[in-house]
């Protein structure tokens, strides 16, 4: 995923003179050829990511596309008030880009770890989310961002899905894409978990119970006429992400069955609503909160028995 | 400045002060002390350094000019409907249900409103962008923005000054509105942001400290040769909040209540009502 996202913001800053990147002192790894290639297009405005916004917004104002890049954590929490204002209520052309969300530093405890920012950013009018799994999504998911006119959010976790290169679908704006078909029931991934989920949905293969598997890229907006003619004869749907199950995929979808008459069953898999007050792998933390393909597969059998 | 000039300076002022009051007693507003501490520095811009075309908001050379202290924006309608960007027929829409003329700076299609500010620590961070912009495009135009002193509190306030000053941005211009208040005390209790000189010299900044009334002294801060060709520059300009209305001045509950009777009836000696 950072090769592909790193590709991708080369690609577009090759392409578009009008585009600048911005980075509150993030980048190690990443952005080396990138500042060293454009001395005036590659800023790095040091740790102020609230004043890194709104300096975006101010280049923005004035006609520039403006990348902004940080840990997902301070892109959208440490500075939502300039989101809020800057970014969002002018409808500027601020493209952020939140690297390592979810529970991808997973040493680094809880200042680290991002599992609230889809849920802050998805309260924002006008703020089209994408949250990638694999190298395709994020392809698309960049080209999409800068080519939109109006602010994005995208993030991604360390976590990725390994699709192997040319056998997938199409990719179109909040439209789910579909991974493996769906039955009776259907899994709905946002992310780099998505390879769990296709993990889960082998092991319940296994136990006779087949169930459909959908990615999610775009988590707003979420193209209801899809979703629906997803679940319009499913019984059970299944949200999967590396986020908290407060305010993301999750909620955006009960938000939209709520509001539905006979509406599928729905069941929402992620973070849990409580801190992770202790380290470990990525694979532990996310087991600590009931996300393995074991236990998801598990879960979702005794649910739909 | 010669004699005529100044006088000419001090009958916009006037007007300003007047139109501003009126706007905020027919809307029971706040803010009019906030919105008077600026009327020089605003009137000395907008007549004598601004390159603007009201005919022409949206023109990309322009200066562009914010107000960071956006809670004192009426006083900006004013000068702005004085300039021609909108007729004074507008102001009569002031904080009126529906109105676009909102109480705090908000860019919402109003003509040579650039910036949605209000909210301490925005205007002068975007400023910095917009500064950054017009050095990446090679643009000659400036960028000027108004800061309150309580906004000094503010850490985005300080990235900024910070940033401005490593990118050695001598097209950005920010005027201190240094009235000693800030919203629930004397700066110097609250919050003492003193020695702001040595401070802001010490970040890298051209510095200069003038009265913020004496039109004089406005003009000596702005004049080309007071102005860094390599430094970002700012003016801490003393002020007394309410200034114009002595029945107001350098007293913050005018931050937030409406004039009465008795300021009104000042402000009608004063030909202000």
């Amino acid at each position: 995923m950072k090769a592909t996202f790193i590709n991708a913001i080369t690609k577009i800053m090759d392409t578009h003179e009008d585009c600048l990147t911005i980075t509150a002192d993030m980048g190690f790894s990443v952005f080396e050829d990138l500042q060293k290639k454009y001395l005036k297009r590659f800023i790095n405005t040091g740790v102020t990511e609230q004043a890194s916004v709104s300096v975006a917004a101010g280049l923005a104002l004035s006609g520039y596309k403006v990348f902004f890049y940080a840990q997902a954590s301070f892109a959208t929490m440490r500075c939502f008030e300039q989101l809020h204002l800057d970014m969002a209520y002018n409808s500027l052309n601020i493209k952020l880009i939140g690297v390592n969300a979810g529970l991808s530093l997973n040493q680094l405890g809880v200042s680290h770890f991002s599992v609230e920012d889809i849920g802050i950013v998805r309260t924002l009018p006008g703020v089209t989310i994408f949250s990638p799994g694999n190298a395709y999504e994020m392809e698309w998911a960049m080209e999409e961002s800068y080519h939109l006119d109006g602010p994005t959010y995208l993030r991604y976790t360390k976590l990725n899905d390994e699709s192997e290169r040319g056998k997938y679908p199409k990719i179109s704006l909040g439209k789910p894409v579909r991974i493996v078909k769906e039955n009776n029931a259907v899994i709905l991934v946002t992310g780099g978990i998505m390879s769990m989920a296709k993990e889960a949905a082998k092991l319940l293969q296994r136990n006779g119970i087949h169930i459909g598997l959908y990615s999610v890229p775009t988590i707003k907006p979420i193209n209801v006429k899809e979703l629906f003619t997803i679940t319009k004869n499913i019984k059970y749907v299944f949200t999967l992400e590396e986020h908290s199950i407060i305010g993301g995929l999750g909620s955006a979808v009960a938000e939209i069955f709520a509001e539905t008459q006979d509406a599928p069953i729905l069941h929402r898999f992620g973070i849990a609503d409580t801190f992770i007050g202790v380290t470990g792998s990525v694979e532990y933390l996310l087991g600590i909160n009931g996300l393995t393909p074991v236990k998801i597969a598990a879960d979702i059998k005794k649910l739909i028995k | 400045m010669t004699k005529k000039d100044s006088l000419n300076l001090e009958k916009i002022a006037h007007e300003v002060r007047k139109l501003t009051i009126s706007m905020i007693v027919k809307a029971h507003a706040s803010h009019i002390a906030s919105s008077y501490s600026t009327v020089e520095m605003l009137v000395y811009l907008y007549e004598k350094v601004l390159k603007i075309n009201p005919k022409k908001p949206n023109d990309p050379n322009r200066d562009r000019f914010i107000l960071s202290k956006g809670w004192g924006i009426s006083a900006v309608y004013a000068m702005l409907a004085i300039k021609g960007f909108f007729s004074k027929k507008l102001l009569e829409e002031y904080c009126k249900d529906g109105s676009k003329l909102i109480g705090g700076s908000t860019r919402n299609g109003i003509p040579g409103v650039e910036a949605t500010t209000t909210s301490m620590g925005h205007g002068f961070p975007i400023g910095v962008g917009m500064a950054l912009a017009a050095k990446l495009q090679k643009r000659q135009n400036r960028v000027f923005v108004i800061i309150s002193d309580g906004e000094l509190d503010e850490g985005s306030t300080w990235e900024s000054i910070l940033i401005a000053a490593h990118h050695k941005l001598d097209n950005l211009i920010v005027l201190v509105d240094y009235n000693k208040w800030q919203s629930f005390g004397r700066v110097k209790d609250v919050l003492n942001i003193e020695p702001l000189t040595e401070k802001l010299r010490a970040f890298n900044w051209n510095v200069h400290e003038i009265n913020g009334h004496e039109f004089n002294d406005i003009e000596k801060a702005l004049i080309s040769k007071s102005i860094s060709k390599n430094k970002p520059n700012i003016i801490i300009a003393h002020t007394i909040k309410g200034k114009g209305l002595s029945s107001i001045e350098d007293k913050n509950e005018w931050h937030y209540q409406t004039p009465r009777e008795k300021e009104q009836a000042e402000a009608k000696e004063k030909g202000l009502l």
